[in-house]
């Protein structure tokens, strides 16, 4: 796709992440030793305040400077992030980014007028970053992108709305409105962020951050601790790997969370442990958690009990991680119990 | 069943295979990419040999003339190591496929064309029963001959399926095959690349799209509010896909909500209103195998390999209207033979009209093989 139009400032304000906010940077020759001017020190402060209020609150930065500004708190924050190298916080903030770019940009292709500027945007950050094609439609407002980009994103989201039976669909294409196609990529815009930073390579980290990370560690002291490694026991292959990627914080797709659920339900965890065990999920509620744990234990809403999905099931969600200690099972609850006979697939 | 009734049958039928998998392999298709997929086979009275990789169809052939087994099967999936056990695969990728199956159509009429074969002695009924009258064993198989009007309904259901995905998915006719299972189905390949890359859950999800499982009277525009409901057309519209569809059949549309409005009190307010909307999608929906598109390291019976069922092969379509499995399918020689039929019975095979009666019988060796795979004869000679 060829673009004539170019993003401006303002743009680059709210979305730091593209490569025209790093050839910003590379244009101006900034050094990253020049953190340490004093000139610098308001940066410094506004990086340290947005971590602080995302990290501590759980809530969206949503201050926005010029783009010079923003740019360069943008590049503070990673190196705190990358400083401070507590895993908890480097999910939670990922995320929080990406919902603050979501905001924008929902904003954005909403209020935007002229249309081949709202193409370019949506080009900037779908295709470009992610290789979704996305198209806009002049007349009613809507965007469309194919079913599969569509299915792929969606999938993970727990919502029934995200289904795609509940979606406008037609020859292939998925209609969104703005705000829905943006919440799309939340999770592959918060992995972005997520992936620049661990992949940061800084010959050493300017004394103004090194100190401001330093009294950041003492506030976020409790993320060290929360790291709680739950204790992988002769769990089956399947939990273990569960548990194994939630102690990393990583974000379990909804199928995993329920089976990781089901299965401590069915081997009698009471509920608080089985809701501590989802605390280092990125977007952990503990509210929501602990909803839908009773849920599963039909305890709420429905009152139906579920049960652990069957090995079939996990084999075809690909969550399953059989090895020669799982023959003869056909659900996980059975595992290291007498077996039961193999059952052939095809 | 003796021993030595199992024995011959076995004899004539894997015989049979061998000759049509050495004569005939020229019409068995080579699978895109053959050295990614995993095979399987079962061989006559033997459990099934799975996780088999194959560099080209010259080894495929060798091997299914070789063993002449009962059913053969290959992935829909790519994989960087067939062989290896399903972890360590390297799955990168599988065709969307679509199962309909007569069993999940209940047709009126199943029940006058089926049967109960006596697992243990082989005796057969025309009606369910408990206990054997020869041998007093209690376990039985069922089996089935499709009549005109159930080949009819499998035709309907796949043509609405094919409808689904050309008008709601996108996917052009030239990336759609249909093959007849060769038994009582019809699966349904989608060859794009687009599609080939979805896991379990994304299919999971085009499965209940298909189905009409799942919908919101929400996304209708139909919300809860306060102690009743209240009705507000979503942005993106009702003019296509499912919102249309139950537009259409229930007599509304984007235009005027009071027409919605009138619909959802005359079922009763909200919860009657999603009944209907639930019961509505269920029926316009299709009626796929789900576990079967959903599971992306499931073998597939190989295209023109032999159905072990019934002896007819899994044979494509070129035009749905015009085909008619009982003649395209047939594929086994005509040599004559000897089998004794445990029914009467009346089979259309190969455009020819054969009344079989409840004796030995002398017949065609497609005939006699559709009705031994059906448990529905013993070979004498």
């Amino acid at each position: 796709m060829k673009l004539s139009l170019r993003l401006g400032p303002a743009d680059l304000a709210k979305y730091p992440f593209l490569d025209e906010a790093s050839n910003y940077i590379r244009e101006t020759t900034f050094a990253i030793d020049e953190f340490d001017r004093p000139d610098m020190d308001h940066i410094v402060r506004r990086a340290v305040n947005r971590l602080e209020t995302e990290i501590s609150t759980g809530k969206v930065y949503t201050n926005l400077e010029r783009y010079e500004v923003e740019i360069l708190t943008f590049i503070v924050t990673l190196l705190l992030v990358k400083t401070l190298d507590l895993e908890p916080v480097t999910r939670k903030y990922s995320l929080l980014e990406a919902i603050r770019a979501e905001k924008f940009l929902t904003d954005d292709l909403i209020r935007e007028k002229s249309f081949s500027k709202k193409k370019l945007l949506l080009y900037k950050v779908f295709e470009d970053l992610f290789s979704i094609k996305i198209d806009a439609s002049s007349d009613t407002n809507l965007l469309k992108l194919r079913v599969p980009d569509y299915l792929i994103r969606a999938t993970k989201m727990n919502e029934q709305e995200w289904k795609l039976i509940n979606r406008s669909v037609d020859l292939g294409y998925v209609y969104l409105d703005a705000d829905e196609a943006v919440r799309l990529i939340r999770s592959e815009l918060s992995n972005l962020i997520y992936k620049r930073i661990k992949i940061m390579r800084v010959q050493s980290i300017p004394t103004t951050i090194r100190i401001s990370a330093n009294k950041l560690r003492k506030s976020f002291a409790i993320y060290s601790t929360f790291n709680k490694h739950y204790p992988v026991r002769d769990y089956p292959p399947c939990i273990k790997h569960a548990l194994m990627l939630m102690n990393k914080g990583e974000n379990l797709p909804h199928s995993a969370r329920l089976m990781l659920a089901t299965y401590m339900l069915g081997i009698g965890k009471h509920t608080d442990e089985i809701v501590n065990m989802f605390h280092n999920a990125p977007d952990y509620n503990e509210k929501i958690t602990r909803y839908q744990v009773e849920h599963l234990a039909g305890n709420k809403g429905s009152r139906i009990i579920y049960s652990v999905p069957s090995c079939k099931k996990l084999q075809a969600e690909d969550l399953c991680f059989a090895t020669t200690a799982c023959e003869g099972i056909y659900n996980p609850i059975q595992f290291g119990r007498a077996s039961k006979g193999v059952v052939n697939e095809h | 069943m003796s021993t030595n009734t199992n024995v011959l049958n076995v004899s004539f039928l894997q015989d049979l295979f061998r000759r049509y998998y050495y004569n005939d392999s020229n019409i068995i298709p080579t699978p895109r990419s053959i050295e990614k997929h995993e095979f399987g086979y079962t061989l006559f009275n033997s459990a099934m040999i799975r996780h088999l990789s194959f560099a080209n169809r010259g080894e495929l052939i060798a091997k299914l003339v070789k063993e002449a087994p009962l059913d053969v099967f290959c992935s829909n999936s790519y994989y960087s190591f067939p062989m290896n056990s399903l972890q360590t695969k390297g799955w990168q990728g599988a065709d969307l496929i679509f199962d309909i199956d007569l069993k999940d159509l209940n047709t009126p009429c199943a029940s006058k064309h089926s049967f109960y074969v006596c697992n243990a002695c082989g005796a057969c009924y025309t009606s369910s029963v408990t206990l054997c009258s020869s041998c007093s064993e209690s376990n039985f198989s069922s089996t089935s001959i499709p009549c005109n009007r159930c080949l009819l309904s499998l035709k309907t259901e796949t043509r609405r399926l094919i409808e689904f995905l050309k008008r709601d998915l996108g996917i052009l006719d030239e990336n759609i095959e249909i093959f007849f299972s060769g038994n009582a189905g019809y699966h349904i390949h989608i060859d794009d690349p687009l599609f080939r890359e979805l896991d379990s859950s994304s299919r999971a999800d085009i499965v209940d799209y298909i189905s009409g499982n799942g919908l919101l009277i929400d996304s209708l525009g139909v919300r809860k509010f306060k102690n009743g409901f209240q009705v507000k057309y979503p942005k993106s519209g009702i003019l296509f896909g499912w919102r249309k569809r139950i537009a259409v059949d229930l007599g509304f549309n984007q235009v005027q909500v009071s027409k919605l409005t009138k619909i959802v009190e005359s079922n009763g307010g909200y919860n009657g209103f999603k009944e209907k909307v639930t019961s509505t999608a269920r029926s316009l929906g299709i009626r796929i195998d789900p576990q079967v598109t959903r599971d992306v390291h499931r073998i597939f019976r190989l295209a023109s390999s032999i159905n072990g069922k019934s002896s007819l092969i899994k044979a494509k379509v070129e035009d749905l209207e015009s085909f008619n499995p009982f003649n395209s399918a047939c594929m086994l020689g005509d040599e004559q033979v000897y089998i004794k039929s445990k029914v009467k019975v009346k089979i259309e095979l190969k455009g020819r009209i054969f009344r079989i009666r409840d004796t030995v019988e002398r017949l065609p060796a497609f005939v006699a093989a559709y009705l031994i795979s059906k448990k529905l004869a013993d070979f004498v000679k």
